[in-house]
């Protein structure tokens, strides 16, 4: 199959053959390499089919799941969803090269395009808001440099990392473990609609498959396979999130992880990996620099793609763009700021605190809620229902 | 031979006069109680009967009728024994019923001739004295409450034959054998044994405690298990300001109705209620098929404590809305309607998730759904009508030994009490007593903020931390807060507080995504 316009009289048929339940990606393929076209598959005898499969099994399959394929296809075409198969010149070649490559994509949206910088950025889904505040930080970077970022959509780091890549303008991409037309997890509506719109969401599920927890870790190596590094933001010893790490390593892309306090479970994950060797991401600007002399050098110099922004060594290190110096604060506001922290707390802990390392002392409990809402109101701290936590890093 | 002597009766909180005739005349003996009465009163029949044959006193064989009027009011209660024996005994010709015309008789009679408690006696009481009833022959153990009413004369009877001896003795021997009953004045407070003293730490629970307190603000203490948010709301009722002598006898109004008022008479002290999370609805709000004053009614100028909020059934809990919001509660039977006053302060207390250490990811592994659904057992309208939400921090063991000296029951009071006399004062041409009362239409009169607070509220709303919602919430808090440091004017420190113990609202609304 060569030409494209007899790829898309095939496509019905190629999609109903992803769809056949019990045959998998190897198979299918092995199908459609020895009869020629899907429609020949569809159309095949039980005895060609024996003769390639050495057993009855496959040919039953086929002939039990048989149904009307124009209808189903058109109305997914209707509804805006299309079907790459691994022979589609559309399918994304980073999926070609990955082991276990599935034998077509459905998407709605858009694909990565072959050369598009992407970053995969995953984690826990019950994270701290140590975890996404350095998701969003990420995602944002990654975004102004027109990097894509790739994950799954799930609660926590991945749906935020994504809604920060939107915020910031960039493209990015979900990996879904059910099909492109189901919104999963439902409280994500919003940012389903957004990334369709200005990115796209991935499946190897036909539309309508419902989530199911097998699923997910078949999708998990879509994510990595789609990305050129994957970033592990937050992570329990033991989590999903290190599936997507096995996949990565498997794939060969480069894995980086977010160092987290010792005393913290949900950065077990990731302080586990760098002690196996992973990189250590400490701020976008250093990984991106990173990237660019391994993984992007040859993009560099064929495409003339401006690399990362590098702002120097000031910055090299840290997070950069709104680590802005604390401005506009007195000398008390700023003995408060450094109690806080990205973790909330309650307000009885912050008197606690300032007792204990006698700051601010001086000052009764409705002065010190005065100080605290003022930092509020300038935008320093962020109040999470009775908690507050540091909105930005501030370097004093 | 007829007679008729003086009784009441209550219906929901109102209580009414009742004439009781008695009737005897020729023709087939029999006993017969008319004039709608429910069954325990029907049963006096057989009360009376039997207690005046074991005190020496024979029915005779005639056509007895015993009349309650007003005839169409249903009457409750086992209070009508004493009077429908005092009516028998003047038919008998013991004394003149002429003679008894401003005395009153309740009680309920015992076969062996006492006379034991009723209810409802005070309200009663207040009710006849408007008669122009100035004696009180009333049970013993009912002595007390009665006598709270002053301007009338009580005698508390213990069984028939003191009521025999007490009719039958002319004035001068009744003023000897029965001196009316004189309550002690409770001039000393019941020493619990509790004091803000005892709790280490939690200065800021502590401080929204006195906050509501002082203006009568609903309260939500949350906070991890141990933190001491009970140990802090059983302590607010001893900062309250004390009841005034009205509000006094309101309450034990409602505790007399109520069974439920003590021997010393007066509810000296504001109501503390804590029922456990099991309570049904019809305990909460009153009700029964004859309906009686539920506990929100006995919370009444006092503290409804809900501990582990969560944990109440969503009825119960939606059974607070109307009453937080009427300060009254209605129960509607087929024959009647009643109304119960229910003006409570509510302190809560709850865990901000299920497993209780939220937001400590180290220790606690509730999904953010768990938690919603968690904290989703409290409706919104219910979130709406409380005022504050403050949280407890853990504490550590090394801070129970190391405790510092804090502050005493007696120190806040003194605070509290403070506020109390400025909101009295400012309130005093108006329906109000606290600044938690204040609906949103006065807030304005009443709660202008400083030009600095203008300006503060205004940076808040912008910086998208208060709602119009949540804007008399505020104001109202401030207003106490104010009070508190003895200022007219609300500063920026004020409502700075005041939008602390609003922002815990957040918590319950917000697309908790992590």
């Amino acid at each position: 199959m060569q030409k494209i316009e007899e790829i898309q009289g095939q496509q019905p048929f190629a999609h109903w053959l992803n769809g056949v339940e019990g045959i998998g990606s190897v198979w299918a393929r092995k199908l459609v390499e020895a009869l020629g076209t899907p429609e020949e598959v569809y159309r095949a005898s039980e005895k060609s089919l024996l003769a390639i499969a050495g057993s009855s099994r496959l040919a039953g399959l086929l002939a039990a799941q048989k149904q009307e394929v124009y209808k189903e296809y058109e109305e997914m075409e209707q509804a805006g969803i299309f079907f790459l198969p691994c022979y589609h010149p559309e399918y994304p070649k980073r999926l070609l090269q990955i082991p276990d490559s599935p034998f077509g994509i459905y998407v709605k949206g858009r694909l990565p395009r072959d050369n598009e910088r992407s970053i995969a950025i995953v984690g826990a889904r019950n994270c701290s808001a140590y975890g996404r505040y350095v998701a969003d930080a990420f995602a944002k970077a990654f975004a102004k440099e027109g990097v894509s970022v790739v994950s799954g959509m799930a609660r926590g780091i991945d749906g935020v990392a994504q809604g920060g890549a939107l915020a910031a303008g960039g493209s990015t991409y979900a990996v879904l473990g059910c099909g492109v037309d189901i919104c999963y997890p439902a409280c994500h509506d919003a940012l389903y609609g957004k990334i369709c719109a200005s990115g796209g969401v991935l499946s190897t599920y036909p539309p309508k498959t419902a989530p199911s927890p097998k699923h997910f870790p078949p999708r998990n190596r879509i994510i990595s396979g789609l990305s050129d590094a994957v970033l592990v933001v937050e992570a329990k010893q033991k989590s999903g999130t290190l599936i997507t790490v096995d996949m990565a390593l498997e794939q060969g892309r480069e894995v980086y992880a977010v160092p987290g306090r010792i005393t913290d479970r949900l950065s077990d994950g990731c302080n586990r990996l760098l002690v196996q060797g992973a990189a250590v991401a400490l701020s976008p600007a250093q990984m991106l620099k990173e990237l660019s002399e391994t993984v992007w050098r040859n993009d560099r110099q064929d495409e003339g793609i401006t690399g990362c922004r590098n702002d120097g060594a000031a910055n090299d290190g840290c997070l950069t763009g709104e680590g802005a110096a604390a401005e506009g604060i007195n000398k008390q506001e700023r003995a408060l700021l450094s109690l806080l922290d990205f973790y909330p707390i309650s307000m009885e802990q912050i008197y606690i605190m300032a007792q204990q390392e006698k700051i601010l002392c001086v000052l009764a409990l409705p002065q010190m809620m005065e100080l605290l809402w003022q930092l509020v109101v300038k935008g320093f701290v962020v109040n999470e229902g009775g908690y507050y936590g540091l909105k930005k890093p501030v370097w004093q | 031979m007829f007679s008729a002597v003086n009784t009441g009766g209550v219906r929901g909180m109102d209580a009414y006069p009742v004439r009781v005739e008695v009737d005897l005349s020729r023709g087939l003996p029999c006993f017969e109680l008319v004039g709608s009465a429910g069954s325990e009163v029907k049963e006096a029949r057989e009360r009376v009967q039997i207690a005046l044959k074991n005190e020496g006193v024979v029915l005779p064989v005639s056509k007895i009728i015993v009349n309650l009027s007003p005839a169409d009011i249903r009457k409750e209660g086992t209070g009508y024994d004493l009077p429908i024996a005092a009516g028998l005994l003047a038919c008998m010709d013991f004394f003149h019923a002429s003679d008894f015309l401003h005395t009153a008789f309740l009680g309920e009679l015992a076969l062996n001739g006492e006379v034991r408690r009723v209810s409802g006696v005070l309200p009663i009481v207040i009710a006849l004295k408007k008669e122009g009833i100035d004696t009180f022959l009333v049970p013993a153990e009912n002595a007390g409450e009665c006598a709270v009413v002053p301007g009338i004369r009580t005698i508390g009877i213990k069984s028939v034959r003191e009521l025999l001896c007490y009719l039958k003795a002319d004035e001068e021997e009744r003023q000897k054998c029965f001196p009316a009953y004189i309550r002690e004045r409770a001039g000393r407070v019941e020493e619990n044994g509790k004091d803000f003293a005892q709790v280490c730490g939690q200065e800021s629970v502590k401080r929204a405690a006195e906050v509501a307190a002082a203006g009568f603000h609903h309260l939500m203490l949350a906070g991890a298990p141990g933190t001491g948010k009970t140990m802090i709301a059983e302590r607010i009722p001893d900062i309250l300001p004390p009841m005034t002598e009205e509000e006094k006898l309101e309450v034990s109004g409602i505790y007399s109705i109520a069974g439920k008022l003590q021997t010393e008479g007066l509810m000296e002290k504001r109501p503390f209620l804590a029922p456990h999370h099991t309570v049904s609805p019809q305990a909460m709000a009153g009700g029964g098929r004859i309906p009686r004053p539920g506990l929100l009614s006995l919370a009444h100028r006092g503290i409804l404590f809900l501990d582990e909020m969560p944990e109440f059934s969503s009825a119960v809990l939606e059974v607070l809305r109307q009453p937080m919001e009427e300060k009254k509660v209605h129960i509607d039977r087929s024959y009647a309607s009643y109304t119960y006053p229910a003006d409570f302060m509510l302190v809560c207390a709850m865990n901000p998730c299920p497993c209780g250490y939220f937001p400590d990811r180290n220790r606690c592994h509730c999904s953010p759904a768990d938690i919603r659904r968690y904290l989703g057992r409290i409706s919104g309208p219910i979130l709406d009508r409380i005022d504050m939400i403050t949280e407890a921090a853990p504490v550590a063991v090394k801070d129970l030994y190391e405790a510092r000296e804090a502050e005493s029951t007696a120190a806040i009071k003194l605070r509290v009490l403070g506020a109390r006399e400025r909101q009295q004062f400012r309130y005093r041409e108006s329906p109000y007593r606290f600044n938690g009362e204040l609906p949103g239409s006065e807030v304005k009169k009443y709660c202008q903020p400083s030009f600095d607070g203008q300006r503060f509220l205004e940076q808040m709303s912008e910086a998208g931390q208060i709602s119009a919602r949540a804007f008399h919430k505020i104001l109202r808090l401030a207003r106490t807060a104010a009070d508190l440091e003895g200022r007219e004017k609300i500063e920026q420190t004020h409502l700075a507080e005041a939008v602390c113990y609003n922002s815990g609202r957040r918590r319950f609304w917000k697309q908790m995504d992590m």
